[in-house]
């Protein structure tokens, strides 16, 4: 089964120590081929690329705390919601699960020693370092104020050169998305040790599995769409600019076949984590381990088939409205199923209330909620009201940061010991959870209650004048200040969570090997690991029983039963 | 002299705008937006009940399954049922369908205009709607259609991407270059409801909005008839006011007060220059012009031609062919007499009592 096992590519590194230890030197960072010194460097890119994108945030729920103009003028705000929504998807929640967590605990979690193809690892990651550098650089060449979604034709405007430079970004980190899950799936095809079979796979690894193959099959898409603006544009074909015969809608379709998987791009590894967090944490084998994995997969497969209900109002078809909404429901089934299963694995679980689980229990709340509304966005009716509104980016804000963003802070909490082998302050960890949830619910559900009452989206000013009733500013005006309140509050947990975990690296506590109780893989090497994972090739057990784990007061973790009782 | 006032002097009917006092929507002035309601307290309703479930459920394993001790055994409880499996597939897929066939239906209404419509045309640009109506009254800020009879609005856009959205009445619809849309609706009763643009479509996106005036169907002609001809009621010095009132297709990028800067440049700055001297840029180069009419003029049909530094080329090309010669006139008028027309807060005054009208 281990055909290629890329142990060789190690042979030249030295065999003591762990990952972190075992070399020295900047250098020895930059070109490793490491998965683990790659994950921890995607850990540090993505992050740096979250605090950019909160800070856009920031700045664009302070414009609108109060009715008129407050910090910025309308140009500034149309580039902060931009750059907010570009550096959030496409620089944090695509590459942050796959890219950061996955590639740290992937193999070991398999019981590999790497990923099958660990130069193209290093390849994907330093594309992703250019497509972030591009994206950076287009906020100087300005114009960027399209939204995230590029729509034509007003992206293709003249005087929107930024426009290009950002397309060239999101052209290359898509290559960095479809290398990561190329070198995913033939790690978990290939290099599997000997006993690991499909259904003794860590559910986190059916997940990554689901989404590298979401990766594969829709990015190219979104190249293809870059590639079509680019000939429209320098040749002057017309594609999508009505005034070179294009149509405009067709750029939606292309942009959302992508986009509308990517979404699960996004989501599905969360889920991925959410079991492995709710399992450990509850000490409890996991329910409907199949059903779990399964509708992974189904999700995947209905990804591709539900773009256009993002589209309802742009003017295709009554008839292929009804299909989308009708498709649209069907992703709605795996999605409870595994709610439920996650609700049945705490039944007669024996609960923990970590850091890790509390950012669970937020997650499962918070997905609740996005899910949930996303039933009125799915039919039909509903959603012509809602489409464009306040009620659509609330809806989308529990889904992907509520929800992915979060299992992915609650996944980080989980390895931490085991990425830095060190203990971070619980206590805070745990007030740190409850801040972050308070806030994100303050500044989101709020925006429900805007949406409904009609206040569209990429709205720079709610100001009484042209069409804005004295009443409604008055009334916006009390839910958008409760929805700023809430982002700061937000921000504040997500500073003291900062704060802790680089204090953690100082003067945290020693990490055991096994702090939680888990049974996968990367339980069974040190915290950190050594370099190669696995001194020897381990033999997989079915990763959800965890009797043969138990507390020891030395330790400060768990030990196996057998090494407890010698 | 606001916005919202004009409007009301304009009809004896209206109220102020209802925002409601319900949780949710704007109080619902269609019989469909009724029906949207419904479906919407539907899905509501079974939605509030899942979260209770579900967050019932998270409350109660928390607190009844919490680790007492670190050496307590790991926890021990069924690990499939396929009884259970079954009823949460199958029950949550029964309820989907249910809703997407009641979307459905209710969609059909949305999208199937009845018979004998009153027809409106609506334009979007960059950043302004403007309303024809067959008679040839045309207006940019108030669409004004009758009470208890269909109008059905046809919409098309000159440049980007728009989106025409009226929150009372539950419809909206892109407004899509190259292509025609069209929303229809039945008011109930007379009054004033709001219209936003909600696809993002520029710097002034925020500044796009328009009013709805329902007016009883009995007056409805006749205000309609009336606004075909308004500016025949306007002559002479009058004629400054008609400008004022054609402003508002203006205002959503240009501001009446001193130093103010939108998108394009305030026109009391240009009103308190007149005569004067002002750099422009001509093909990139600066050069300068006097503020005069033909320099305004200019301004309006070919906006094109002279930049103001540090503003955007970004002025739709078409008002010249929108607006007559009597309409740019008026225009003129208005920034050339703006403190007579405006007071120091940028505030249009009450337009004084006209003789013929």
């Amino acid at each position: 089964m281990a055909t290629l096992t890329p142990a060789d590519t190690h042979a030249h590194d030295d065999h003591h120590g762990n990952y972190i230890t075992c070399s020295k030197g900047i250098m020895s960072w930059l070109i490793t081929l490491d998965h683990k010194r790659i994950g921890v460097m995607y850990v540090i890119a993505t992050l740096a690329s979250f605090l950019l994108g909160g800070l856009f945030a920031l700045g664009i729920r302070t414009e609108l705390i109060a009715p008129g103009e407050t910090i910025m003028d309308a140009e500034t705000y149309n580039r902060f919601f931009t750059l907010h929504g570009a550096i959030m998807t496409f620089l944090v929640i695509i590459p942050a699960i796959p890219g950061a967590l996955g590639n740290f605990v992937l193999p070991i979690m398999l019981g590999a020693k790497d990923v099958a193809f660990p130069r193209l690892n290093l390849g994907s990651f330093y594309l992703w370092i250019i497509g972030a550098a591009l994206t950076v650089y287009s906020m100087l060449q300005g114009g960027i104020d399209t939204g995230w979604t590029f729509y034509t034709p007003y992206s293709i405007e003249e005087g929107r050169q930024g426009v290009f430079w950002v397309g060239m970004g999101v052209f290359i980190l898509g290559f960095s998305s479809i290398f990561t899950g190329l070198n995913f799936i033939v790690t978990v095809q290939r290099l599997r040790p000997p006993g690991m079979t499909w259904f003794k796979l860590p559910l986190f690894l059916w997940a990554l599995y689901a989404t590298a193959i979401i990766q594969v099959l829709a990015t190219p898409v979104l190249g293809i769409t870059m590639l079509l603006l680019a000939a429209e544009r320098i040749m002057g074909i017309g594609i999508f600019d009505p005034a070179l015969g294009g149509d405009p809608v067709l750029f939606q379709h292309f942009f959302w076949f992508y986009s509308h998987p990517a979404v699960y791009i996004m989501i599905l590894p969360a889920m991925g984590i959410i079991s492995e967090l709710i399992s450990v944490h509850c000490r409890r084998e996991i329910f409907g381990y199949k059903m779990i994995a399964f509708s992974s997969v189904a999700i995947a497969f209905f990804s591709f088939l539900v773009w256009g209900h993002h589209m309802f109002t742009s003017g295709q078809s009554p008839l292929m409205n009804a299909i989308f909404s009708a498709i649209t429901f069907s992703v709605a089934i795996p999605s409870a199923v595994k709610v439920f299963n996650w609700i049945l694995t705490m039944y007669k679980g024996s609960i923990s209330f970590t850091t890790p689980m509390l950012y669970a229990l937020s997650f499962l709340v918070i997905f609740a909620i996005g899910g949930l509304t996303g039933l009125p966005l799915a039919v039909l009716s509903t959603d012509v009201q809602l489409h464009d509104t306040y009620f659509v980016v609330a809806h989308f804000h529990y889904v992907m940061m509520g929800s992915t963003l979060i299992a992915m802070i609650g996944g980080l909490h989980h390895w931490w010991p085991k990425i830095t082998g060190r203990m971070y302050n619980e206590r805070l960890g745990q007030i740190g959870a409850w801040i972050v949830f308070i806030g994100f619910n303050l500044t989101f559900f709020t925006q429900f209650m805007l949406g409904t009452k009609g206040m569209p989206r990429r709205y720079h000013d709610y100001q009484t004048g042209l069409g804005w009733s004295a009443e409604t500013t008055e009334l916006f005006h009390t839910y958008h200040f409760i929805s700023t309140m809430g982002s700061y509050v937000m921000a504040v947990g997500f500073f003291l969570t900062a704060f802790y975990l680089l204090q953690s690296l100082v003067n945290g506590r020693k990490a055991p090997a096994n702090p939680w109780g888990g049974a996968s893989l990367e339980w069974e090497c040190s915290s950190p690991p050594p370099h190669h994972n696995f001194d020897e090739t381990p033999t997989p057990e079915y990763c959800y029983k965890f009797d043969h784990w138990v507390w020891n007061d030395e330790e400060q973790g768990y030990v196996r039963r057998d090494t407890a009782k010698s | 002299m606001t916005l919202t006032t004009l409007l009301l002097l304009a009809s004896d009917q209206p109220g102020p705008i209802d925002t409601g006092n319900g949780f949710w929507f704007v109080p619902a002035a269609t019989e469909y937006a009724d029906t949207h309601d419904w479906v919407y307290s539907i899905v509501l309703w079974l939605s509030v009940f899942f979260f209770i479930l579900i967050v019932g459920a998270i409350v109660k394993f928390a607190f009844d399954y919490r680790r007492r001790s670190n050496l307590e055994a790991a926890g021990s409880g069924p690990t499939h049922n396929i009884v259970l499996e079954t009823v949460w597939t199958v029950v949550p897929l029964l309820l989907s369908a249910g809703l997407f066939l009641i979307g459905i239906d209710t969609y059909a209404d949305f999208k199937t205009a009845p018979a004998n419509c009153y027809e409106v045309d609506a334009t979007a640009q960059k950043w302004v709607w403007q309303f024809d109506h067959r008679n040839g009254a045309s207006d940019s800020l108030v669409l004004k259609v009758p009470v208890g009879r269909p109008t059905k609005v046809t919409l098309r856009s000159n440049d980007v991407l728009h989106s025409f959205f009226i929150p009372a009445f539950r419809v909206k619809q892109d407004v899509v270059p190259g292509r025609y849309g069209s929303v229809w609706f039945t008011p109930r009763e007379p009054g004033i409801y709001q219209g936003h643009c909600t696809e993002y479509c520029g710097t002034g996106h925020s500044k796009m909005n328009f009013y709805v005036q329902a007016i009883p169907a009995d007056e409805f002609d006749e205000v309609i008839a009336k606004d075909a001809r308004w500016i025949d009621d306007y002559s002479g010095d009058r004629l400054v006011w008609a400008g004022a009132r054609l402003f508002s297709r203006c205002a959503s990028c240009h501001s009446l007060k001193a130093g103010e800067r939108m998108t394009g440049p305030s026109m009391w700055d240009l009103h308190a220059n007149w005569g004067k001297k002002k750099k422009v840029e001509v093909d990139g180069k600066l050069t300068e012009v006097t503020i005069d009419e033909n320099y305004l003029l200019e301004s309006i049909v070919a906006p094109w031609e002279k930049i103001v530094p540090t503003y955007l080329n970004q002025m739709p090309a078409n008002f010249g062919d929108q607006l007559g010669p009597k309409e740019l006139d008026a225009l003129v008028r208005f920034v050339r007499q703006l403190d007579e027309v405006v007071d120091a807060n940028g505030e249009i005054r009450d337009e004084p009592e006209n003789a013929t009208n």
